[in-house]
Parts: C-alpha cells; structure tokens; sequence
C-alpha cells in the first residue's frame, strides 16, 4: 500500500492545529445538559426513550440513525467561524455566494425529451419561451453509447430517449438560432470518451458560426465512474485508460474553452443506479482527488485544476439530510482542496453544484403522487443552495418526458422560485441543532467512506478490481427487499394503495422509423462529401495519440472538423485501449 | 428433472445502459436458488448464442431505454431460427409503455414485468417456476 497519507488523516491533522472557539458558552452546555436529563427522565415517555435513536429507510437512503429531538448538547463544540461561516466565504457551509438565489436564481434546466435533431431545436425554443435559463442535451441510446444512426446495433433505438448526434451538422441543426454565447448548455455527455466525441462537435459549430470558445458556457459530464460503473455497455475500455481520457477532457477544455465546466462530478446517476447519497458523494470526491493529483503530475497547480469542477447530486427522500448532505459536501470539498490541495482562489474550492430530483423513487403506481415527491425533493434542494436544478416528470415509470409531462416539472421550479419566498434568506436552516449535527454526521461519513477508497489504492483500483460495481449490485438487491417488505415505504406501492386508479395522460416516446431512416441518410451525404483521406488520417493520428500519451482531444477536435462520425471515434478508441469487462459479469 | 437447478441467462440489449433491473432481478432469482449467468449487454444474436451455449431454461431482458419492440421481436425471430422457443422461457422487465405489452407478449414473450408492485417476488419466480416445468412436460 501507498505510504501516501489518507485524506481523513490529512484534515485531522489540519484541524487539529486550528483554535477552536465554540459556540456555546461550557456554563449553558452544562446547564442545558442537567435539563435535558431532568426531562429525558420525567416527561419523555419510557417507550419513546427506548426508541430514542431511530434508522430511517429511505430509498437510496443512508441510514443514519435520527435522535427523537435534537438540542445543543448534539452540537455542542461547534464553531461559527470555522464550522458554518457566512455565505460566500469559507468553509462554504452555507452557500458559495454571498447573496445566493438573491443575486441569481438557480438556473432552471429541464431535460428535454426525444426526436430528431429538428424537433430538438423547435423544443429548445420552446422552453426558453417557457422561460429556460439554460438547456440540457439528452442523447439517445446509440449517441450515449458512442454508436452512429446507421449501426445495427443502433435499430430501433435511434431519437428515442433523447436526440441523436452523429456529426458536427447535427450539431448545427440542433442549435440553429439558439443563442449559445448568453444561453448554458449543458451536454450530458455520460462518458469521458463522448465527451471527447461529442464536445468537439459542438465546439466545431460554434467555430463554423463564429463564435469564439472563450465565449461558450456549459458542461459535459466526463466522468469515468459514469462509463465504467454506472452505465451498462457492449464495450468498456480499461477503466485505467478511461481515467486518463477523462484528465486529458479536462486539461483541454481548461485551456481552451476557459468559461466551461470540464467535468461533473456525477453522483447523480452512481445514487440512482444503488447506492446511498453517501456512497455517491465520496465516490465524486475520490474522483476529484484522483483529478487533480493528476493535473499536478501533469505540471497544473492545484488552483488551475479546480476552477471548474462542478458536481451533480441526486436529491430522494429524507428531506433534512439531503439539505445537510449538501452542506456537508460544500464544507468537505473546501477542505480538501485548501488542506489537501494548498488551493488559495475561492473559486476552486467551491462545490458548484446541479441537482436532480430522484427518478428511482418515483412509481408507476398514481405517477401523480410523482409531481408532489419531485417538488419535495426540488424543495429541499433549493433549502441546500444548489446552483441549478431539474424536476423529473410525473411520467419517470413510464417514458422519457413529452412537452406535457415536462410543464409540472418546470413550474414546480417557478413556483419555488417565485411563490414560497424561500429564496429570500440564505442557508435558513443553518443554526437548527439538527441540521447542524446531521452536516457534521454526513461529513464524517462521506470522509469515512472515502478513506476506505483510498486505503484500497484509490477509484481507478476500486474500479478496475469490481469492488464498486459489487457495492452497488448487493445495495439495490437489499433495498428491493426492503421495499417488498414495505421496510422501505412507498406511498400507492405497498402503503395506500388504491385499488384501481386510472392512468393521467402518458404520451411515451416510441421509436419512429423515419427519424433513425434521416439520420441514415444524412450519414450518407456526409460521408459521400466529405474528404475521406483526410478523415482516416485523423482517426489514425487518434489512434496514435491514444498510444502514446498525448492529449486526445485535441486529435478529437481534428477529427471533428474533419466530420468523422461519432462512431468513427469510438472505434479509433477501442483500438487503441483494448476492451475490457467488469468483473461482475460472466 | 424435479431437482434440476433452473438457469436462467439475464442480460439486457446492445445500447441499454441502466442495469438496476437486472441485479434486482438477478438477485431474486438466486435468492430462489436458481442458476444466473449475468452477461451485462448484448445483441439479441449474442443473447441467443450464449444462451444455447450455456444451455439455460430460462432468458431474462432488462429494458429501460426503448428498442424493446424492435430489438424484441429480433430476439424472438432469432430464438426460433435456432430452434430453441419452444424449450426456452424468455421474459421481459423494465421501463416500456403500457401499450408495448400486449404486443410484446403476442410476438412471443413468454412474460413481461413492468416496475413496481406488479411484478412481484413471488409473481416473477413463480412464473419461472411453473413455465420452466410446462415447457419441460
């Protein structure tokens, strides 16, 4: 093992020299400590002592075991300066701007559905009108999965959960008139290696229609957990190479596009796919310090490398520790990057953050119940301070969202923005004993967890040898079962459940034939114009980049420019890497 | 043939990336103490291959993100060409619209599970169960 200290050793011995100045005075600890013994054995009833500290079950939940009512003495060595501080400042426990949803709202950016690139386009202008303030990109299977339209494994699976892009030209079509030097895109690229597929392409447009990059602002997702363990695919690269294709994403679009964000941390999809919020937020602060201890090596500083980390949580069920959870990330990420790191610009020790509401805990039974949980769950994602935010659709059982489906969601947004004024005051649920306990509770849990990632070698190791994917395997097979067992409870599932309810309108999204048959043809006209030498030179020139270190994506960008397809790419990749399996298949 | 311990290959189509149904399942099967043999993804050629290769009782696909139709009715053409419907369960789960079922049970589908209470424990293994043992008879 790495004689390498652990990042839990680390920050112990950092705040370890710091002075600390609690809040509460030792005379009214004591005083409030004789108190709370007096009435914990007078007034409290033997029952509800006997039953003080309760597990909760929740799906994607934690289990940290809650106090039947919380008070100073849970709390009681904590410091205001150091602890929970002002927003804006360190440790960024209460937010990381001053004026939080007073300066900017949270940038509501819904997910928008299927279709050709065409009909992608009409509905971006749509919710802009509907008042979008910044857009995502969800692909269809085949984009995700880094297969062209006129593959065959792409049948039948072409524009059905999102857009199809196979080229630069969908790119153009995509975004004709959209405004994107003002408006954020997000490109929800799953993969390090779409990633260095598909930003090139959108990078290329902009180029073809003016716009200079340092004017563009978004994100891709990049991150290798997403390829290697969340995403079930036909072919994986070494989990190794595919840590390396994400950091060389990132020294790219760092240098290159400076206003975009190079990677989202994803817990989101690692949560939804089963695992505990816990599990998902040390997973993406592993990832993080494997990032920039690389960028190190590769002769960045610490400062330089965090500019733009951004990450992406998954918000379920228990309402006051998914609000804590995101204060105890903000105050973790901060640590680690200035106690580990030696980072001094602010900006690099913020946790940024995009949120979606949870799609697993929503039901196919009564999916109008769904519209309640979301804003729940999109309610106390804002009482976090998150910088952006998606309500999922009442239809998640069911289909990808329809423009009808799609309306609740956004209006559940506006409606927390605009109508219950909890944007008003910042953090206002700093100060309660029991958010305050519950922060420091999951801070130490998701540190805990990291140190076993750590003490294993690191993420690339806990990947490569399966010991995540088999984490992940045995928590979705044990919280199955607690649901069957209504362990777990789930309204219209297996408490209250109605015995026969009709269906609210489901538009799903089926597969059309013509937009897959367009899509052929477009692939077609491309590779008959376009000038082949030129593209093959450039898929080989990635192939030898891929073989000796150099930085992919600026071979990607060439290609792009050149119209290789996506498929093209991932191809030049799989010879270069090799494929690989995890373990936990056959 | 009473005792023979039931097999069953799971699996999910070339491009599906959402797996979360196929460890459910995957685990309820084993917890009834049949064989699983989980591949992760395949084509539906490669699904069927394996299948014969690892001559299995039973095939479970997990859906999530659309083909199943298109991807499905390959599947099932191709379990007839080769000659193994008849002795073979194929089943179905995951996220597809309600008007998918019955098509997809009339191209052949021995079964299909949508999430929730529906699908049960009970009702995905005992379904196993009693067609493994009608297809034997």
């Amino acid at each position: 093992m790495s004689k390498e200290k652990t990042t839990k050793q680390i920050l112990e011995e950092s705040s370890k020299k710091k002075k600390r100045t609690p809040l509460y005075n030792p005379e009214a600890i004591k005083d409030i400590k004789n108190g709370f013994d007096k009435w914990k054995k007078g007034m409290v009833r033997p029952q509800d002592n006997a039953n003080w500290s309760m597990t909760p079950y929740t799906i994607m939940g934690s289990e940290i075991d809650k106090n039947m009512i919380y008070t100073p003495l849970d709390v009681e060595d904590i410091d205001y300066i150091e602890d929970i501080g002002f927003s804006g400042d360190e440790p960024y426990t209460r937010g990381v701007h001053t004026n939080m949803y007073r300066g900017k709202s949270f940038t509501m950016r819904p997910l928008p559905g299927a279709g050709s690139p065409t009909e992608m386009n009409k509905r971006y202008k749509f919710l802009i009108d509907q008042g979008a303030t910044g857009l995502a990109v969800a692909l269809d299977l085949a984009t995700v999965q880094m297969f062209d339209s006129d593959e065959p494994e792409s049948n039948g699976q072409v524009g059905v959960v999102g857009v199809p892009i196979d080229c630069v030209e969908d790119m153009e079509v995509i975004f004709k008139d959209i405004p994107i030097d003002k408006i954020s895109v997000s490109i929800v690229t799953h993969f390090p290696r779409n990633t260095a597929i598909l930003l090139p392409m959108y990078l290329v447009m902009a180029e073809r229609r003016g716009i200079p990059w340092d004017k563009l602002i978004g994100s891709v997702q990049n991150d290798f957990i997403m390829e290697s363990v969340v995403r079930g695919a036909c072919e994986y690269i070494p989990p190794r190479d595919d840590f390396r294709v994400q950091c060389d994403n990132i020294e790219y679009i760092r240098k290159e596009v400076p206003k975009w964000n190079y990677i989202t941390l994803n817990g989101y999809n690692l949560r939804e796919e089963g695992t505990s919020g816990i599990t998902s937020m040390a997973v993406a602060i592993a990832n993080g310090i494997e990032i920039i201890k690389d960028m190190i090596k590769r002769g960045h500083d610490a400062d330089w490398a965090g500019q733009r980390v951004a990450f992406f949580w998954s918000f379920g069920n228990d309402f006051f520790e998914e609000i804590a959870s995101l204060r105890a990330i903000r105050r973790l990420w901060y640590k680690v990057m200035k106690y580990r790191f030696g980072a001094k610009d602010p900006r690099s020790m913020w946790m940024r953050c995009h949120i979606q509401t949870s799609g697993i805990t929503l039901t196919r039974e009564e999916p109008l119940n769904n519209i309640i949980r979301a804003a729940f769950h999109g309610l106390s994602a804002v009482l976090g301070g998150t910088q952006s935010l998606h309500v999922d659709t009442y239809d998640e059982a069911f289909s990808v969202p329809s423009e009808r489906t799609l309306m609740p969601s956004v209006r559940t947004q506006q409606i927390i923005e605009a109508e219950t004024q909890i944007t008003q005051v910042v953090d206002p649920l700093a100060g309660s004993f029991y958010i305050e306990a519950l922060t420091n509770e999951v801070e130490k849990r998701i540190l805990g967890e990291l140190e076993d990632i750590e003490k294993m070698g690191g993420l690339v190791e806990a990947v490569d040898t399966g010991w995540l994917h088999s984490k992940v395997a045995s928590y979705i097979q044990r919280e199955h079962r607690m649901i069957e067992d209504a362990k777990i409870k789930v309204v219209g599932r297996n408490i209250y459940q109605a015995a026969d309810m009709e269906l609210p309108p489901i538009e799903p999204s089926i597969f059309r034939e013509s937009v897959q048959r367009d899509m052929k043809e477009k692939l077609a006209r491309i590779r008959q114009k376009r000038d082949n030498k030129k593209v093959e030179k450039c898929l080989n020139d990635l192939v030898d980049a891929c073989k000796t270190g150099k930085n992919v994506m600026q071979y990607t960008v060439e290609c792009a420019r050149a119209d290789a397809t996506e498929g093209e790419m991932r191809r030049a990749f799989t010879k270069a890497f090799g494929s690989w399996k995890p373990p936990i298949y056959a | 043939m009473a005792n023979k311990k039931i097999k069953v290959l799971m699996a999910q189509f070339s491009l599906e990336t959402h797996t979360r149904g196929l460890f459910v399942v995957a685990g309820m099967l084993r917890d009834e103490g049949m064989e699983v043999v989980l591949i992760g993804n395949g084509t539906p050629e490669q699904i069927i291959e394996t299948a014969i290769q690892e001559d299995v009782d039973v095939i479970g696909i997990s859906t999530y993100c659309g083909g199943e139709l298109v991807l499905g009715k390959v599947l099932i053409d191709k379990a007839k060409e080769r000659g193994i419907k008849d002795r073979i369960v194929i089943m179905m789960g995951g996220i597809f619209p309600p008007v998918d079922e019955p098509q997809l049970l009339k191209m052949g589908f021995d079964a299909v599970f949508p999430p929730g209470a529906v699908s049960s424990r009970e009702k995905i293994c005992k379904f196993v169960k009693d067609t493994v043992a009608a297809k034997a008879a």
